[in-house]
């Protein structure tokens, strides 16, 4: 007999444990038929889904009666039935753990299948050996911030840690403020706002919706960043701003796809130049006197200083608009005008996350010089404000916070929720030195496994709060080993971190005795492991979760079926670390390792019955209802709009500083920071006053610089429009889309490079050409795009496609991964990833070439759609 | 009578219609509606790709295109099988069972919205996935997948009367060809011609000059003025069609540009205005 369901899923891509927006996956016999988004009122009556709106200028925003999802939910079926998913365990062919490792082969050596009983053996004899050799710190764990929503399933969010615990620690390879950089390390020396160094109070949008004149969307697209957290609305509400009559102006190299459809003006600018077209902007105010000069004496410190290089009495160079102009490839007139009118209009910043543009070198300063500029428009006042939409959606508050606390099996989020929760961000630090033994920032792994020992400041990781920047690390720590083995649940580094082919020595190198991946695809570092463990997609799980509101209209709870058999022979993260525990655990000593790991819950809603009772949701909904529902939609807190009890941005600085100080030594905003001073008193590379530094001792990527003789091109690379970083880049649907991919010559589909036609025309590339794109890091070949899209003299790559490397060694890739040559240095006394806002070469390939000189890779099986695949890597696949 | 409108002004070019209609029709077998598209190459709507103007005056529009189900549709008499067909809500179906692959659709679709189909041997193309619109789907899906998936409802399906305002405003691609369709489209991109005005003596944006359009063949003439950045647009104006431009301002030397061509949207690009000389 037929058999259908209707199946509710969570498709987001951002995991953290806090999902995203809904779709309903409908099933038939074992298959499913679509994916579509949930309707909110399926299962419940209008008048049960809570009503928001937002009103202004008499005209009403409301939510659509369905969730918004993006693209990215509905080619679950390509990314499910994927020719790249892993099917079964898979050794490398010439590791042998009795015998030869041949670590020099990692990312060389193809894969051969075996059964889970073997792979399961390895890894706990493996472990064992480690563990009783070097320590269980010599066990590095790698997982990720970014993945599928998985709430009892772990999914890439570091369930081995949780494992690990209980087998006496491990070294935790911490993910660094990746997305917003230069606000983390830069901005919270200015004003505070932790943990992330950008403003998040709910309100803002109230404000601004009411009195902003201009929004300045900085380097910030908000029709892509956010389509792997959550929903479209974002995009609906840009244009309801328009609708609105507030002016949307884009600063940013490329026509981004926000910019695309949303701008009033589009101001393109060099790459990672715009601390020179802001402190140009600052000259402006400062020489007209048209900045708020009551607000500057009264709510900031070191004005002085600032006023004194923006002049020119520092280092003899006023910061005029003809200076920035030659910097920034902004005419002086437009710097000009640009200033004016934010100095006569209430005017808002926008960023979605910061992308590029606090993703370069000396990320630190456009980030702080920002802060300083609203600063001197007085910021918390009516209309003006940072706003992200990486923040609370729409503004609205659920009735409860529904992030699990003791039931979270994403250990990248555990402090952060254990941070909120307490309602005091130093929880987060002081959890941290608690738990951790060791820690290696991720931008800093291969720098450690190569050139051991190395310090660096901070924990380097997105929780933790300024002082810690202070605070001297070491690897290895003090009684620590060195790490000997890597447990990896991301497996994204390459494509998404800092100089990818330094990863790709590190991952060879012979001190790392065992690497062990778990993925639901053969893809990027999974290729430098030796043991790979077929993972499920959520289609495969049954789930039960909820929704904190970021980027979706509702914040929601869910019980989602499993909808399918899982593929090939493949399993949860939590299963296979069930697995590892059952077998490890005795030979170790602890015969009760399984009963710990699982806290002795023999099922799934045993899980879920506990974290329904610890957020709040069990006064809300029943279990028993949800699964037969499948969805539930949070009511708002009476207080969702209560402007008094959540007010605007800085509005309660705005109005009294001295009582509500910020979390800054001063408690004011601070231009000239002492705290810098007294600790980093040499710092030319994160000064106490915020510059524009071109270049410097840790970085040259800059057009100023001789280096531009060879390379004459700045890349910018945004979060990609057509991916959620390194997910979903062999969806076949999103990849015969003409801005996702260009189909070469040779049939194989190359990664993008955005080129203006000036430039292309100089270089003889036409649209459709194989192209490289390199400098002394390396070489990644790309497919012309020629678009008037973005500035001349500027090339833009997105990060995240898939490694396709043709020679490590040689230093050169197929897939366009533009990560792996970006700069691999962090700064002097920060460990700040920077992945835009470099130098690169542009030059027509001729592929006949590279086919004669690396027949080998040429000679790959390739899907022809999605390139490389499960056959490209394992024997007999 | 079923409609399509489709309002361009919203359309962000999320491709979410060109998805979801795969995600729909490609491995399902909604015969006697449709067999199953191939894995890839068919766009059975499929969303157009459009650069405007030059750097960096630049926006992107996104056309979705599916058949227009028009009411006088060349595909029906062009095919000797009669499987085409026009129900009475007005959607056009290719009858995949009586459909025996001549290919005479195909070349007398003046839109170009009817595939072929190599390994079934049929035509093949957008059924306003009629097995749903008939209640054959979930109960709570009874539109085409590319409106349900729709985030700003920019594609919106309805029964004529329910839309006649909507209508009225809106336009059928390519008039010309006399099919009827029944696929309405709102802000459907025509051409602007845009220009900064600056002074080069003093490097300044010239902000509120006056600049006046002229249509050169009727005389007519719009005005408006430029911004703090000097920047002025004129949008919706026709295509290929001779205008000039006049840019005034107190003070200075009137600037006029004849034979501005709307072949394609056009960038006069920064333009110097020079202060009158007494």
């Amino acid at each position: 007999m037929a058999e259908e369901k209707s199946c509710v899923k969570c498709l987001g891509l951002c995991g953290f444990s806090r999902g995203g927006d809904l779709s309903v996956v409908d099933v038939k016999d074992g298959r499913i038929i679509r994916i579509r988004p949930l309707h909110y009122d399926w299962k419940y009556a209008p008048e049960e889904i809570p009503l928001w709106e937002f009103k202004a200028r008499g005209k009403t925003f409301r939510p659509l009666m369905k969730e918004l999802n993006p693209p990215f939910r509905l080619i679950y079926k390509n990314v499910v039935f994927s020719p790249t998913r892993v099917k079964y365990p898979l050794k490398r062919v010439d590791w042998d753990p009795d015998g030869d490792r041949n670590p020099q082969n990692r990312g060389k050596s193809k894969f051969v299948r075996i059964t889970w009983e073997e792979a399961i053996n390895i890894i706990v004899k493996e472990m064992k050996r480690i563990i009783e050799k070097y320590g269980p710190c010599a066990i590095a764990i790698d997982s990720e911030g970014h993945g599928q929503t998985k709430f009892f399933h772990g999914g890439c969010h570091g369930v081995p840690a949780y494992l690990m615990k209980h087998i006496g620690g491990f070294t935790w390879i911490t993910r660094n403020p990746d997305s917003w950089e230069g606000w983390w390390w830069g901005a919270k020396h200015v004003w505070g706002q932790e943990p992330d160094g950008w403003v998040k109070t709910p309100n803002i949008l109230h404000d601004i919706v009411e009195n902003t004149e201009v929004i300045l969307c900085w380097g910030c697209d908000y029709e892509t960043t956010n389509w792997g957290w959550g929903d479209q609305g974002w995009s609906r509400f840009g244009y309801w701003l328009s609708e609105l009559g507030i002016k949307q102006i884009f600063i940013c190299p490329d026509l981004n796809y926000a910019a695309a459809v949303h701008a009033d003006k589009w101001i393109p600018i060099k790459p990672n130049t715009d601390a020179a077209l802001q402190l140009a902007i600052a000259y402006v105010w400062i020489t007209e006197g048209t900045y708020d000069k009551e607000f500057v004496e009264t709510h900031c410190v070191g004005f002085e200083k600032f006023r004194d290089y923006v002049l020119g009495k520092e280092d003899g160079i006023p910061k005029t608009p003809k200076w920035a102009e030659e910097i920034t490839g902004v005419p002086a007139r437009i710097i000009k005008a640009l200033a004016r009118l934010w100095a006569r209009k209430r005017t808002s910043i926008f960023h979605m996350s910061g992308g590029p543009y606090i993703r370069g070198p000396y990320a630190t300063e456009p980030a702080r010089l920002e802060v300083l500029l609203l600063a001197m428009q007085g910021v918390g006042k009516p209309g003006v404000h940072q706003f992200f939409f990486l923040s609370m959606f729409y503004s609205h508050i659920p009735v409860i916070f529904p992030m699990p606390l003791r039931t979270n099996r994403d250990y990248n989020s555990y402090f952060t929720t254990q941070a909120i929760w307490a309602g005091k961000p130093e929880v987060a630090d002081e959890l941290f030195d608690k738990e951790i033994k060791q820690f290696i920032p991720k931008t800093l792994l291969p720098d450690a496994i190569l050139r051991p020992p190395i310090s660096w400041y901070s924990h380097v990781y997105i929780p933790c709060v300024t002082e810690c920047q202070f605070k001297k690390y070491t690897y290895p720590a003090p009684g620590c080993p060195e790490i000997r083995m890597i447990w990896k649940t991301n497996n994204c580094t390459l494509t998404c971190w800092n100089g990818g082919y330094e990863f790709a020595e590190a991952y060879r190198s012979p001190k790392i005795e065992f690497i062990l991946a778990q993925s639901p695809w053969l893809e990027n570092d999974c290729l430098f492991a030796d043991i790979i463990l077929p993972v499920t997609t959520p289609l495969e799980e049954e789930d039960y979760g909820a929704t904190v509101v970021y980027h979706t209209q509702y914040a929601n709870a869910f019980h989602s079926e499993k909808c399918i058999d899982p593929v090939g022979e493949s399993k949860s993260d939590f299963e296979i670390c069930c697995l590892i525990a059952e077998k490890l655990g005795p030979e170790i000593g602890i015969p009760d390792l399984l009963q710990k790991f699982t806290e002795g819950k023999a099922s799934l809603k045993e899980w879920a019955m506990e974290m329904w009772d610890e957020t709040g949701l069990s006064l809300l909904i029943s279990l028993d209802e949800i699964k037969e529902k499948g969805y539930y939609i949070l009511p708002l807190s009476p207080s969702w709009n209560d402007l008094k009890m959540y007010p605007p941005g800085l509005r309660k600085f705005y109005e009294n500083p001295e009582e509500n100080p910020l979390r800054t030594p001063s408690g004011k905003i601070e231009f000239y920071s002492e705290r810098l001073a007294k600790n980093f008193p040499d710092d030319r590379e994160r000064p106490p006053l915020p510059h524009f530094i071109p270049y410097g001792e840790t970085w040259q990527e800059s057009l100023l610089h001789e280096k531009a003789k060879r390379y004459p091109f700045l890349l910018v690379s945004n979060h990609p429009r057509w991916r959620m970083h390194a997910q979903l880049d062999h969806a076949i649907w999103l990849r015969e889309i003409p801005t996702c991919k260009v189909k070469g010559p040779d049939g194989y589909y190359y990664e993008p490079v955005w080129i203006n036609p000036v430039d292309a025309k100089k270089l003889g590339i036409k649209a459709g050409d194989i192209v490289k794109i390199f400098n002394d890091r390396g070489t990644v070949l790309c497919g012309a795009f020629v678009t008037e899209r973005i500035m001349p003299g500027v090339v833009s790559v997105d990060h995240g496609a898939r490694v396709d490397i043709i020679s490590v060694e040689d230093r050169i890739d197929r897939g366009g991964a533009i990560n792996l040559i970006t700069p691999h240095e962090g700064g002097k006394n920060t460990a700040i990833m920077v992945v835009s806002g470099f130098l690169v070469g542009v030059e027509k390939v001729d592929i006949e070439e590279l086919k004669r000189k690396y027949p080998e890779a040429f000679e790959k099986k390739y899907h022809p759609l999605v390139g490389p695949c499960y056959e490209t890597y394992v024997l007999n696949g | 009578m079923k409609v399509f409108v489709i309002d361009l002004r919203y359309c962000n070019g999320c491709y979410n219609c060109q998805i979801s209609c795969k995600d729909e029709h490609v491995g399902n077998d909604w015969t006697p509606y449709a067999k199953p598209q191939p894995e890839v190459g068919h766009f059975w709507c499929k969303v157009e790709y459009i650069e405007r103007g030059t750097f960096p005056k630049v926006k992107v529009a996104y056309i979705p295109k599916l058949c227009n189900h028009c009411d006088n549709p060349p595909c029906i008499p062009a095919c000797d099988m009669k499987a085409i067909y026009k129900r009475d809500d007005g959607l056009v179906l290719i009858d995949p069972i009586k459909c025996n692959g001549c290919k005479k659709c195909i070349s007398a679709c003046p839109y170009g919205v009817i595939y072929f189909n190599e390994t079934l041997n049929i035509a093949q193309k957008c059924t306003g996935c009629a097995h749903l619109v008939d209640g054959k789907g979930p109960s709570d899906l009874k539109v085409p997948r590319c409106v349900d998936a729709c985030p700003t409802e920019a594609l919106k399906f309805y029964e004529e009367e329910e839309a006649k305002d909507l209508i009225s405003k809106a336009e059928v691609l390519n008039p010309e060809y006399n099919t009827k369709p029944r696929v309405y489209y709102i802000g459907l991109p025509k051409r602007f011609i845009t220009g900064s005005v600056y002074d080069p003596e003093d490097d300044e944006c010239i902000e509120d000059a006056l600049v006046t359009l002229t249509d050169m063949k009727t005389g007519e003439k719009i005005t408006t003025r430029t911004d703090i950045f000097g920047d002025f647009w004129f949008e919706n104006l026709k295509i290929n069609h001779p205008y000039s431009v006049k840019i005034e301002k107190d003070g200075y030397s009137a600037i006029e540009i004849y034979n501005i061509v709307t072949e394609k949207d056009v960038n006069l690009g920064d333009i110097k205005m020079y202060k009158a000389r007494t």
